[in-house]
């Protein structure tokens, strides 16, 4: 994925009141993700990373489940600058991601 | 992640169908409940293992949705203690786990489960299982009322016919013990210890020679509601209720170590009871009579005596012997006890009313009995 890329993600319309919480709480787990990344907690990290894969696809955003499922096989191998790469982009993406309601 | 801001759920409270969603991402169980509530569900959800155990005993959800992954208890444990506990076992549970995760599908049906979801969580997946699980668990509950209501109607049956010869405190720890071993009626005789009473209206099948047939029945009436109202206040158990003549037995079918200062009790309150009745009776009709009461304790032997088409619970030895004796010799307004029983309950007594009659030769019995005579209403001749 490139940096700054837009993407527009889907939701059903009786979600929209619950979307606002759900990237809220996005944000705090990127800054999550961080420090225990810091810290080489990786099983933080693994926990994390399998959390965001059952979230993500649940509201619609693919992204984030493939993200998670990257964060969650790094974790497990131990590849910092693997996650370092998938916290970047999953900030990016929660930054730019559009949202529609249908 | 733990200042994750959780959704507040709806208020549904009212709605029949409860579910308890157990999961630790505070996203998905808003998510999961949203579904849920849609379908007319009221939903509670839980995001740790342990306080969700704690609910669930508090208050039984009619289907929890379980995540496997929790912090504390994890979803395989709450599930096995779950379907381990008879009050909760039958409890509909559907676990989630990741679609590829085999060994986790495997450790929850090990563990109880009764059904998967995958992550991610397809709304239309969600609901077909739950209604699924739902229409087997009303089905069950529905099963469950009816064999209740059936349990029910037959303990209310056999509760009646014990109400016949127990108070009905006994008559319900009768029925608690239904199915226990060894009580409380036993089809074979035994022979226990017991206090027996007897109490007659003394003169009454005389005086029933002069009163109206209609009435009589009317007046015995009267006199049984009193004296088997006491018998039952003290947890008494009627043996034989004939013509005016009661038998009370205490100590039978469950001990009752003041099995003697029951009977005491019981006997004051027949005699006091029946005597604003008895009042009555004199100023309407003249008639003149009173409760004589006779109490012996000692061995007898409890048993149904009797034929397929007829059974009776009988009371049959020395103590309901010599009862029937000290009944027989007491006036009305009086109480005759044997020594044994005298020895229990002396220190009850009121002062100035106990006479000592010696030992008394009472028909049918070799040995003298010591007898005690109590009068607790003003005592009349026979």
């Amino acid at each position: 994925m490139k940096k700054n890329r837009a993407h527009t993600v889907i939701v059903q319309k009786d979600l929209e009141d619950l979307i606002p919480v759900f990237m809220s709480n996005r944000r705090k787990e990127i800054e999550t993700l961080r420090v225990a990344l810091a810290s080489a907690d990786f099983e933080q990290l693994r926990q994390l990373g399998h959390r965001m894969r059952g979230v993500g696809n649940s509201y619609g955003f693919e992204q984030i489940s493939e993200i998670g499922k990257q964060v969650e096989d790094g974790a497990i191998a131990g590849d910092r600058s693997g996650i370092a790469s998938c916290i970047a982009e999953y900030s990016d993406y929660i930054s730019s991601v559009q949202i529609s309601y249908e | 992640m733990n200042d994750i801001v959780f959704h507040a759920g709806r208020d549904l409270a009212q709605m029949e169908f409860r579910v308890l969603i157990v999961e630790d991402d505070p996203d998905m169980a808003i998510l999961l409940a949203r579904m849920l509530e849609k379908e007319g569900m009221s939903v509670d959800t839980i995001v740790e293992g342990d306080a969700a155990l704690t609910h669930i005993m508090s208050s039984v959800p009619d289907l929890i949705v379980l995540d496997v992954i929790l912090p504390g208890l994890s979803g395989f444990e709450i599930c096995e203690r779950l379907k381990a506990n008879e009050a909760t076992a039958l409890i509909p549970i559907v676990l989630v786990t990741a679609l590829e995760d085999t060994p986790s599908r495997i450790r929850g049906i090990e563990a109880g489960a009764d059904d998967f979801l995958s992550k991610p969580v397809k709304g239309e997946e969600l609901i077909a299982r739950v209604k699924s699980l739902r229409r087997l668990h009303e089905t069950r509950r529905e099963l469950e009322a009816r064999r209740l209501g059936a349990e029910v109607e037959h303990k209310e049956t056999i509760r009646k016919a014990f109400s016949r010869y127990v108070s009905p405190r006994l008559a319900e720890r009768i029925i608690s013990d239904l199915g226990k071993e060894g009580l409380p009626f036993q089809s074979h005789a035994q022979r226990i210890s017991v206090v027996a009473l007897f109490a007659d209206l003394r003169g009454f099948t005389r005086l029933t020679e002069t009163i109206e047939v209609d009435k009589v029945v009317g007046m015995l009436n009267e006199y049984f509601a009193v004296i088997t109202e006491a018998a039952y206040r003290h947890d008494g158990t009627i043996f034989s209720l004939a013509g005016d003549c009661l038998l009370v037995g205490f100590n039978v079918p469950f001990a009752q170590p003041d099995a003697a200062v029951r009977a005491w009790r019981t006997a004051q309150e027949m005699i006091e009871g029946f005597a604003p009745v008895l009042a009555n009776w004199t100023r309407r009709g003249g008639i003149s009579t009173g409760v004589g009461i006779g109490i012996a304790s000692g061995e007898a032997i409890i048993g149904n005596v009797g034929s397929p088409y007829h059974m009776s619970y009988t009371i049959i030895g020395d103590a309901v012997n010599t009862a029937a004796r000290l009944m027989q010799m007491a006036k009305a307004g009086e109480l005759l006890v044997s020594g044994t029983v005298y020895d229990e309950i002396h220190g009850l007594l009121p002062a100035g009313r106990v006479a000592s009659r010696g030992n008394v030769a009472l028909r049918g019995k070799s040995e003298a009995t010591p007898v005690y005579a109590i009068e607790l209403a003003e005592a009349k001749p026979v």
